[in-house]
């Protein structure tokens, strides 16, 4: 059966308090649209897990809708840093903030129903001080060999959002150019919605060129541009102009960020359609 | 003061200067990565280059905003993930050098990139960890490259977002770190060297006495008995390659 549905109703079975995984990275394939699709709903409670911070993270807890931020830090490259972010960390977001590779790690393990993975990364850091009280980190002994080594925790978000290039009706979804994490973080979530330039009928996409296998993906929404204004490579570049207005409006934030996320993102379908 | 060359110039020119030709690199942006890219056009021609975000051996040729612009990723070998770099070649021992920028360092070399406290005691964060507590935590040896702002030197870092050559006076290794840690930090007035003693004046730059390096690093640091070297200045075919191919802009090499 065809899991293609509106952006809407996709975005709808994402409700108040859950645990969203994003993949977008700085200023590249960030899930615009979607993220925008729940500002305009008003969700409220959610915990975001996103290895690199970008956009469209800077966008929901701008907007109100994060309780709990798990990231490895982030930005949005030489346009600006995550302003709304920092502001919100600064006034008390809970935050538990690792390095690149433990957070895809802690995703890897979740993917593979492994409690945790040992690695070598964090260690003696005030980065690690922080994490073990979360539950995320902890050194242990290497049963084998006797020595330390840290144990990241696996981690199981609810829901995972993935922009990407093609996709077909069963959710088939092909990402081009580098990968990040975002394989890790669909497979480790219990449901995937895959927002994709282009959804192709059964048999339109050639097997090697698949990145989020259907058989994880619970939805599939036709998007076009619904990553601008990030890049989305095999697709099109950044827009320079609305990232750097993007991220003048988010270190203003209050109302100038509000107003800014309102006509640039919540615009009405019929004008967006048009700008398309 | 100085000859004819920008602060920048003679940090990439004197970073690229202690790079090897076998080196399999993960390097931060900005001036890390101009001083790869500098060595991989002349002296290290066979050095190899990763994107923590799942890029093998990019060649731009136009300045990016960051890692994760496109044009970073012009004519790679090949593209993967976080695991396949962080993962297997860096956590796999196959990195042999990172190259990264900090707020702040302590004799050790040990790097804060996540905060700074101003005086009224605001704090102001910046762009997190990333790959940067991976690189320093698992590459062979790392440098790190960093303006000489008396403020950025410290006995201890404020927020220790990835160790150094040693913790808590130390080796890393016995607390489960592999790699060496940081080897050098390279600024616009000098190279430190990172030993198991301390940090090291090795060398100052063309125009720079030791004695006004050492009164703007308000950290403990060994003159050697001879005194420091004397960096070799930029040549004329490095300051070409940086003004007009690597950084026309001058986003940041002035």
């Amino acid at each position: 059966m065809s899991k293609v549905s509106s952006l809407a109703d996709a975005m709808s079975t994402v409700t108040d308090g859950a645990h969203l995984a994003l993949t977008g990275f700085a200023i590249t394939r960030s899930a615009v649209a979607a993220a925008a699709e729940l500002v305009r709903a008003g969700r409220r409670g959610l915990t975001l897990t996103q290895v690199i911070g970008s956009l469209e993270t800077d966008l929901l807890v701008g907007a109100g809708c994060v309780d709990r931020l798990i990231y490895s830090g982030g930005s949005l490259d030489r346009f600006g840093s995550l302003h709304s972010v920092n502001r919100a960390i600064s006034a008390g977001l809970p935050t538990e903030e690792y390095s690149t590779l433990s957070l895809t790690l802690r995703l890897l393990a979740g993917s593979l129903g492994l409690p945790f993975l040992p690695t070598r990364s964090l260690i003696g850091s005030h980065l690690l001080a922080r994490l073990t009280p979360t539950g995320g980190a902890m050194m242990i002994t290497d049963p084998f060999s006797g020595a330390p080594v840290l144990a990241v925790s696996a981690v199981r978000p609810d829901v995972a959002i993935v922009h990407a290039n093609v996709c077909d009706e069963d959710g088939n979804a092909c990402v081009f150019g580098p990968l990040w994490s975002i394989k890790e973080t669909a497979l480790a979530s219990a449901r995937v919605i895959v927002t994709a330039e282009q959804v192709v009928p059964r048999g339109g996409i050639d097997p090697s060129r698949v990145t989020i296998p259907g058989a994880v993906v619970t939805a599939v929404a036709e998007v076009p541009a619904g990553g601008r204004p990030t890049a989305v490579f095999g697709a099109y570049d950044y827009d320079a102009t609305l990232l750097s207005e993007y991220a003048a409006a988010s270190r203003a934030g209050g109302e100038t960020f509000r107003r800014f996320v309102t006509d640039q993102f919540l615009a009405p379908d019929e004008i967006v359609a048009v700008a398309r | 003061m100085t000859g004819d060359w920008t602060p920048g110039e003679m940090m990439a020119v004197a970073a690229a200067s202690l790079l090897r030709d076998d080196d399999v690199a993960l390097v931060g942006l900005g001036l890390p990565q101009i001083a790869a890219l500098l060595g991989q056009r002349t002296t290290t021609p066979g050095i190899q280059l990763l994107l923590e975000l799942g890029v093998f051996m990019p060649h731009p040729v136009e300045p990016a905003m960051g890692i994760a612009d496109p044009r970073m990723w012009k004519d790679a070998w090949s593209y993967g993930g976080v695991i396949d770099v962080l993962g297997a070649m860096l956590h796999g021992g196959r990195v042999t050098l990172g190259i990264l920028g900090a707020l702040q360092v302590d004799p050790s070399g040990s790097l804060n990139t996540t905060m700074v406290s101003a005086a009224d005691g605001s704090v102001r964060r910046f762009n997190g960890s990333g790959g940067g507590n991976d690189i320093e935590s698992l590459a062979g040896r790392v440098l790190v490259v960093m303006r000489h702002d008396s403020r950025k030197f410290r006995p201890a870092v404020e927020f220790l977002t990835s160790p150094g050559r040693m913790l808590d006076g130390r080796p890393r290794a016995e607390y489960g770190l592999s790699g060496g840690g940081t080897v050098a930090i390279i600024t616009d007035r000098a190279i430190l060297q990172i030993t198991d003693a301390g940090a090291v004046l090795a060398s100052v730059h063309p125009g720079q006495s030791p004695e006004s390096v050492l009164a703007s690093t308000p950290m403990p640091l060994i003159v050697p008995a001879g005194g420091p070297d004397e960096t070799a200045a930029p040549t004329a075919l490095q300051q070409r390659l940086l003004r007009d191919e690597l950084d026309p802009k001058g986003w940041y090499l002035g």
